[in-house]
């Protein structure tokens, strides 16, 4: 039987709390930071390094067999994953936002054919849908509290957990999408076939939370 | 090809969004073959037929989102049992799956059987009307998402046990005590259904795992089951029993049960170990030289009838192959070739 990969963000807010975790459970990457593939202390299971947005698309095709990234990532992605534990740091609200001084108070003021800029297509267009606001959705990659101010869009849909970025940009929120934390996912043949493996890593992080 | 309408009816509504559709002279909406099992019931009881045992390896088309990076078009295998007694037919229809997927060399195969059936009138029993949010939760393995569904103890705990038991069939005789009413007799059917499996020699590599609800497909009423196997990400194949679309189709009373599998993952299966369906059979190249053409032309006839791939072309004094002139000589070796 094959090893184990467990795939985690290689940058951002869970970074660092997904590497206490991994410590705390044994798992310590005996490998340099910058190796992708890292091997660990425990034989057989090795901890692969990518971005967040790109996890469950790894896990869900079977490359690796645990993953650690956002709730957002896992609605927006959409590919079907076990979520074997909230792990609960990491929590933000995926936000509705718009200028301070504009007058909407709510994502269903914005008029008709707004456009609004998102790293979350999917999830803005659903959104948007269910309340009945036809938008205009440009993608960006990042930065993208800037985006209104600048002029290119009335209104973004991103993450915030204090709401100091969206506050120094001169943004207020107005509705939320939905609430995230740090979820355990799990790929949905890996759980059947390394059940054993996989159970003994899950216990042992519960335990740590 | 089919009527929309008609597939739409017996696939259920998600699947048909799936579905390529083409429009017919007279405006109505005709259905490519997106899966196979629905245009066979549709066509069984066309013939009012509830009887008999099919098979099919055949092409299908489908919309997928590009995320999960499959191709639109793939191959199923697949074979479907109409009539005889349930635990009977889920029974060799699961041996069925294991052993075709024996016979094309693919040997360490497992199954996961679940039942839709008690698993909704589980959440019946439960009072939980929000069955969609529930099988979501459920599929996902997500406790969280549960807990949003349902606030009673015992539900939760019920569910949870569903969510992540895994073992023979005294899981379901647990889980009958933990529902009480309103599931009597599942527990006996999973035990005939695993003593049938032992009798066929593969009841070590089934288990049951009542979160297998093969929700993609919303026809299933009855015992349902997921194929797996080690290093593949997702499921290779999958069944169950589909008397309700059966009844949909107008044949009610009557019993059928399938599995299909998915012939571009046995190869990738098999291809991960090693087996080569390209071959080394590169065409052999016959030569001929000025004045020989004709008698060129005879010996890739005779080879080819014996199962020879061969091409024949005029020898340039380089290619590599059997030149013939007025002897036959295979060049590789510089022997005279006998046919």
């Amino acid at each position: 039987m094959r090893g184990l990969i467990i795939a985690i963000p290689n940058k951002g807010r869970l970074r660092e709390p997904v590497l206490r975790l991994l410590d705390s459970v044994g798992l310590k990457r005996i490998d340099d930071d910058r190796v992708y593939l890292a091997n660990t202390t425990m034989e057989g299971i090795q901890v692969l390094s990518v971005r967040a947005m790109d996890i469950p698309v790894y896990v869900y095709n079977g490359i690796a067999d645990l993953g650690i990234t956002g709730r957002d990532v896992i609605a927006e992605i959409g590919l079907e994953v076990y979520e074997l534990a909230d792990l609960g740091f990491g929590t933000c609200d995926l936000v509705v936002a718009v200028k301070k001084e504009s007058t909407y108070r709510h994502p269903a003021d914005l008029p008709q054919g707004s456009k609004v800029a998102t790293e979350f297509p999917t999830l803005t267009r659903q959104y948007f849908n269910d309340i009945g606001v036809q938008v205009e959705i440009i993608i960006l990659r990042g930065a993208v509290e800037i985006a209104p101010i600048l002029g290119l869009v009335e209104g973004i849909v991103d993450l915030s957990s204090t709401g100091a970025t969206l506050e120094k940009n001169g943004l207020k929120p107005i509705g939320r999408v939905l609430s995230s934390t740090a979820r355990l996912i799990c790929n949905k043949v890996s759980y059947k076939t390394k059940y054993d493996m996989i159970e003994r890593i899950v216990e042992n992080m519960r335990g740590c939370l | 090809m089919d009527y929309f309408d008609i597939i739409r009816g017996g696939a259920g509504e998600g699947f048909a969004d799936s579905i390529f559709k083409v429009q017919d002279s007279d405006g109505r909406l005709l259905s490519m073959r997106g899966e196979v099992t629905t245009q066979i019931a549709r066509m069984l009881v066309s013939k009012a037929r509830n009887e008999g045992r099919l098979f099919y390896i055949t092409n299908c088309i489908r919309f997928i989102g590009t995320k999960s990076m499959s191709q639109r078009e793939f191959w199923q295998a697949g074979a479907e049992l109409v009539g005889g007694r349930e635990v009977e037919a889920d029974a060799e229809v699961i041996a069925l799956t294991l052993s075709a997927l024996e016979s094309v060399g693919i040997m360490e195969a497992s199954i996961d059987v679940g039942n839709v059936e008690l698993f909704r009138r589980a959440a019946e029993r439960f009072g939980i009307g929000e069955l969609e949010a529930l099988k979501r939760a459920v599929a996902s393995k997500s406790l969280g998402d549960l807990k949003k569904v349902t606030t009673d103890k015992r539900a939760q705990e019920t569910f949870s046990y569903i969510m992540m038991k895994r073992g023979g069939p005294e899981v379901v005789m647990e889980l009958s005590q933990m529902v009480g009413k309103g599931v009597d007799g599942y527990a006996d059917y999973f035990k005939e259904l695993f003593g049938l499996l032992k009798t066929y020699g593969c009841a070590d590599r089934v288990r049951v795992d009542l979160s297998t609800l093969r929700e993609q497909m919303k026809y299933y009423n009855g015992t349902v089951f997921e194929v797996f196997l080690d290093g593949l990400g997702v499921p290779i194949g999958g069944g169950g029993r589909y008397d309700a679309m059966m009844k949909e189709f107008g044949l009610g009373d009557t019993r059928a049960t399938g599995f299909a599998m998915s012939v571009d993952l046995c190869v990738k299966a098999l291809e991960g170990e090693g087996f080569n369906f390209e071959g080394e059979r590169a065409p052999t190249a016959i030569l001929y030289c000025d004045g020989f053409r004709d008698k060129a032309i005879r010996l890739a006839c005779e080879m080819r009838k014996k199962g020879s791939i061969c091409t024949v072309e005029k020898y340039n004094g380089q290619s590599e192959g059997i030149a013939v002139g007025r002897e036959i000589v295979d060049l590789k070796t510089g022997k005279k070739y006998v046919p």
